[in-house]
């Protein structure tokens, strides 16, 4: 009997420490300690979606973003552009947390996968709730989105000069 | 040709209407239990922003929880250590204050007072006498049936305060087990009606409630400085009654015109009564609305009083208290739904 119980225990520990490691490795989540994860993971939903399925659609409300735990997952503008293939600890959709305009490109499975999603309402339910908690991830956040602008900036500045011949950043 | 997607869609609605009805059905057979959960919710909602606030300076939310319920019961206890005496000499003083020989007389005399302007309507006779009789007789029989039902108030004393506590604590758990049965498909969009919910709904009706406790008091205090009689019983009253849009304010105004009426047996108070009403509700109006129902739901006037006799046709007094809060609900969903339908159905 003790052994059935100890594998309930042990199951539920790795699930509990593999989840623990996804969201260690996330940046809004890396300076969190024990405490502060937990108070997190109380607030995230866990989802399943089978091959193919769309997690969200090009132009939805967006709501918040979305962890992979488990599986790869596509971005998708248009028909069939591809933008990104992700995979288990990547996260995407962290733009929605901070603003209301529809999701710019859609999220589809390429394979069976687990989510988690971490959605506004509780990260505003969160500020009210635990301030201080709540300023740590919308700081991490912010610097995400300037990493992202900045890595956007890089991208344009390379293909502005891939367009203008001999100027100056291509010697 | 999409018959098939068409005829799947028409199955989905009409599986989802017979589940709304059953569950609809099921509900109106157990009407006092549904009575105390409503009650038991509006009050967890009520209080969620104490708890949150509490949790805010370093507690748990069971511990949050506790903290609330003991002050509940500390504050209950001051104010019916505090305040029985008065509600207790009220109450007394209301039975034996409407002599009926007095309000008999006085009733006669303003329905002769009354006669006079009224006779070019080709009204005879009033009878305002019997119909105030009438009235009194099914008003004590209500509350008898209603309020002072021993066994429904210990059952809702325990009970309610019981479900608060569950709701309050667990509340975020009760959601996400919800959210958790809901389809992929429509899981994000139920999280963002139940967002817009919380911030429509949920403000409108944390609003009210300080708005009915404000006016309450207010009322309290302006028939104290004129000397109606009873006027801690009237404030209850009118804050309560200020909950039901329009119709509220005048039926706390009518109860403290009659009880001043009665209580002179002239009109030498009325004036002062209903101007002391008229300042209360503008003072309502132009600044405690704004600043404590400011992101109400947005509603027509026609809608919330369509809303608030339907309500009262269908469910009394509980009705007319839930109309608004109800058909924002409706609308917030109806709104969202349509909003989102097309992304939806092409999905």
């Amino acid at each position: 009997m003790n052994k059935i119980w100890e594998n309930i225990f042990r199951f539920r520990k790795r699930t509990d420490d593999e989840i623990d490691t996804i969201l260690l490795k996330i940046p809004v989540f890396q300076e969190l300690n024990k405490r502060e994860l937990n108070k997190i993971k109380r607030i995230l939903h866990q989802r399943e979606y089978s091959r193919d399925e769309k997690i969200f659609h090009e132009g939805d409300i967006g709501l918040g973003m979305y962890i992979i735990v488990a599986g790869d997952v596509q971005i998708v503008s248009g028909p069939d552009q591809i933008l990104a293939e992700l995979c288990g600890g990547d996260f995407f959709g962290e733009l929605s947390l901070l603003d209301d305009a529809p999701r710019s490109a859609a999220a589809v499975a390429k394979t069976p996968c687990v989510t988690l999603s971490f959605f506004k309402p509780e990260l505003l339910d969160l500020l009210n709730r635990d301030p201080q908690l709540g300023c740590k991830i919308l700081f991490k956040l912010a610097w995400v989105i300037g990493e992202r602008l900045k890595s956007t900036n890089e991208q344009l500045r390379v293909i502005s000069c891939q367009k203008q011949p001999g100027s100056t950043s291509e010697i | 040709m999409s018959i098939p997607g068409n005829s799947s869609n028409f199955l989905t609605i009409v599986l989802v209407l017979i589940a709304v009805a059953g569950i609809v059905a099921f509900l109106a057979f157990i009407p006092n239990i549904v009575k105390l959960v409503i009650i038991s919710v509006l009050l967890a909602y009520i209080l969620d922003p104490l708890a949150n606030l509490l949790e805010s300076r370093g507690m748990s939310r069971t511990t949050a929880t506790i903290m609330i319920f003991i002050f509940i019961v500390f504050f209950v206890s001051i104010a019916y250590i505090g305040l029985l005496p008065l509600f207790a000499a009220q109450i007394s003083g209301l039975q034996e204050g409407f002599n009926p020989e007095r309000a008999g007389l006085v009733i006669s005399r303003f329905e002769e007072f009354l006669m006079p302007y009224l006779s070019f309507l080709g009204i005879k006779e009033l009878n305002l006498l019997g119909r105030t009789q009438t009235a009194m007789a099914s008003a004590g029989e209500w509350v008898i049936n209603h309020v002072l039902d021993a066994a429904s108030i210990v059952t809702s004393m325990i009970l309610i305060p019981f479900i608060v506590f569950f709701l309050l604590k667990d509340g975020r758990e009760f959601k996400k087990g919800f959210v958790s049965l809901v389809p992929n498909r429509y899981f994000e969009f139920t999280l963002y009606l139940f967002y817009k919910l919380h911030a429509q709904v949920g403000n409108y009706l944390r609003g009210q409630f300080i708005d009915a406790i404000i006016v309450g008091t207010m009322t309290v205090f302006a028939l104290w400085v004129i000397g109606v009689k009873y006027f801690f019983l009237i404030g209850i009253f009118a804050g309560l009654a200020n909950l039901i849009p329009y119709f509220g304010p005048i039926a706390g105004a009518v109860l403290a015109l009659i009880v001043s009426i009665l209580q002179t047996g002239s009109l030498e108070k009325v004036f002062y009564v209903i101007l002391a009403f008229t300042i209360i509700k503008l003072l309502d109006d132009a600044v405690v609305q704004p600043v404590v129902v400011a992101r109400s739901v947005h509603m027509h006037p026609l809608t919330v009083l369509l809303a608030v006799l339907i309500g009262g046709k269908l469910f009394g007094i509980l009705g007319m208290l839930l109309s608004v809060p109800v058909v924002g609900f409706i609308k917030v969903v109806v709104h969202e739904g349509i909003l989102n339908y097309r992304r939806y159905r092409t999905a």
